[in-house]
């Protein structure tokens, strides 16, 4: 697969203070890919950089170094409008005007013709389910259906390459679901999907792609499956009175209905806590069970590992 | 072309919603008592009265409805996020300020006109004046407001509503005291405060020069080559305030 979209060594920092101005680093030497046809969750906690790195991507924020590839060609103002949707963070957008009325405007101005705009118009709105707030102002729609009108200016000229920044938040389960299938269905249509979320148990449904951003540094980026791959635990689940903490070195342990439940990742110290266990005269081995670890437990640990690594460093 | 023309559109349709918008009837209701009291204490010509009062009130109220409108509609656009939308739909920053002029200019062109003709009724309800000298006064009042919009667009980049709507007033001032602030520093024998006015006055947009109340309704109309020489003056500094807007915002962080 080849990347469409690439950001290499991409540094930001903003001015602070007023009269003796400093710098705040927002982005350390950003690298990542997006390949073509694939769907990427880029993800980070508060503050780590998410929406200054689709700023730039977007040409709105122009980075002290580094350079944006689309499609192998650089972009210095921004990539490609007409290949291009981009859906930012919480839009309320004009308060005045319809969503019907936006979205002509925005069609057009994407290079739709105004013949078949409509009808285009009214697809996505069943899609995404605003179709009975087509025709009311924006500023009387509720904060999920200007979230789904968002969307809908994202996608309706069918871009090639689709940015949104958090697009689950404010929406209801069902609104989730319906812009996960979009999503899917874009992707199926053969579009290349970089989307940020906090969500992180729908992001995991949504991609196939990672990135992990933390204080403006990737620190993890590839498929969904090798990080999870990387990260499987076992649990082993033991009835007995004795304290199995002191078996457990390196795993962690808790009860749960009179059951001692031990949590670990290597493969050895499971095969050498069953030994254990099995020559405990008071023990019952319950159950040994493969535990598939989520996004969410993958992207804590991430977490943890840089702030003991940072401490380590100190 | 057809990118500037979408942008005019759009904010064509949101202006014209806005509820700055309705001072229009502001300046009904304050022309029809203002036309009352003065038709109750004037011995005679009430209708240049009329004309005087209702000429002030459509260019103050159509400044302050370009500086409010233009100011507050970018502001809006980019706290809601609708300008980072745009931008990504555009190539050419400039694209969009010369679109937001232009759905801007449409507004304000309709609000002076619906103006000038609340004007008008009024004043023919009491009598009669040079109506062709009235009617280049309000053509050019149009440009005035426009000029002040192109101005308001070059402000309404700045991190700040207050800031913005501060200094574009400022110029909105200045530009009227544009040629008395060169008449100062020709009279000075100081050396530095010429070549401060000379400055000032070749920045500042001269909006005096756009101006032709103080005639309106006691005389003949203008020669056309001036009313001519008049709006290309208005059209040559909206287009040179709105490069340098441009020019500035193309280089400008949206953040």
């Amino acid at each position: 697969m080849k990347p469409l979209v690439e950001m290499q060594h991409a540094r930001l920092s903003v001015p602070t203070g007023h009269i003796f101005q400093k710098r705040k680093v927002i982005l350390g030497d950003v690298s990542f890919s997006v390949q073509q046809g694939t769907s990427t969750a880029y993800l980070g906690t508060n503050g780590a950089g998410k929406t200054s790195t689709f700023r730039i991507l977007c040409g709105l924020v122009k980075p002290d170094q580094g350079r944006v590839l689309f499609d192998g060609e650089p972009m210095s103002k921004g990539l490609p409008p007409k290949r291009f949707g981009f859906m930012p963070e919480h839009p309320y957008f004009y308060k005045n005007l319809t969503p019907q009325e936006l979205l002509e405007g925005l069609g057009r101005l994407s290079g739709l013709q105004s013949h078949g705009l409509k009808k285009n118009i009214q697809v996505w709105a069943e899609k995404l389910d605003f179709e009975h707030v087509l025709k009311q102002r924006l500023a009387t729609c509720s904060k999920g259906q200007v979230q789904r009108v968002g969307l809908a200016q994202a996608l309706i000229h069918q871009p090639d390459f689709i940015l949104l920044d958090e697009p689950l938040s404010g929406l209801d389960p069902l609104g989730r679901a319906r812009v996960r299938q979009v999503i899917h269905e874009e992707m199926k249509r053969g579009a290349t999907v970089l989307f940020s979320s906090h969500i992180l148990s729908d992001a995991e449904a949504m991609c196939d792609q990672v990135v992990v951003l933390q204080q403006g540094e990737v620190t993890y980026s590839g498929e969904i499956h090798t990080l999870l791959a990387q990260q499987n635990r076992w649990l082993i689940k033991v009835r007995t009175a004795s304290d199995v903490a002191c078996l457990a070195e390196s795993s962690t342990v808790f009860s749960r209905d009179g059951v001692q439940h031990i949590r670990g990742e290597s493969l050895a110290t499971r095969d050498a806590m069953i030994q254990r266990i099995l020559s405990m005269r008071d023990a019952t081995l319950m159950a040994v069970e493969f535990e598939q670890r989520t996004l969410e437990d993958a992207f804590m640990d991430l977490l943890q590992n840089r702030g003991a690594s940072d401490a380590s460093r100190d | 072309m057809q990118a500037v023309i979408e942008i005019a559109k759009l904010s064509f349709a949101d202006a014209i919603r806005n509820k700055v918008a309705y001072g229009v009837f502001a300046f009904l209701v304050a022309l029809l008592a203002t036309a009352s009291l003065l038709a109750s204490v004037t011995m005679g010509r009430t209708e240049l009265m009329v004309l005087d009062l209702g000429l002030g009130g459509v260019s103050i109220l159509g400044n302050l409805m370009a500086i409010i409108l233009t100011v507050q509609s970018l502001q809006q656009e980019r706290e809601s996020r609708t300008l980072y939308v745009l931008m990504t739909r555009l190539q050419g920053r400039w694209k969009y300020l010369v679109g937001k002029f232009l759905g801007l200019a449409a507004v304000l062109g309709l609000q002076v006109l619906v103006m000038s003709l609340l004007l008008a009724g009024c004043i023919a309800f009491f009598g009669s004046i040079y109506w062709l000298s009235f009617v280049q006064a309000c053509v050019v009042t149009l440009f005035e407001v426009w000029m002040v919009i192109a101005i308001a667009l070059l402000f309404a980049q700045s991190s700040s509503l207050f800031l913005a709507v501060l200094l574009t007033l400022s110029v909105d001032v200045a530009g009227r005291f544009a040629f008395v602030i060169r008449q100062l520093g020709e009279q000075s024998e100081q050396l530095a405060l010429q070549w401060v006015t000379q400055v000032m006055y070749a920045l500042l947009p001269n909006l005096d020069a756009v101006n032709l109340r103080s005639q309106a309704g006691y005389m003949d109309a203008l020669p056309w080559s001036e009313l001519l020489h008049t709006t290309t003056y208005a059209i040559s500094e909206i287009a040179l305030i709105l490069m340098v807007a441009s020019l500035l915002f193309e280089r400008r962080n949206l953040a």
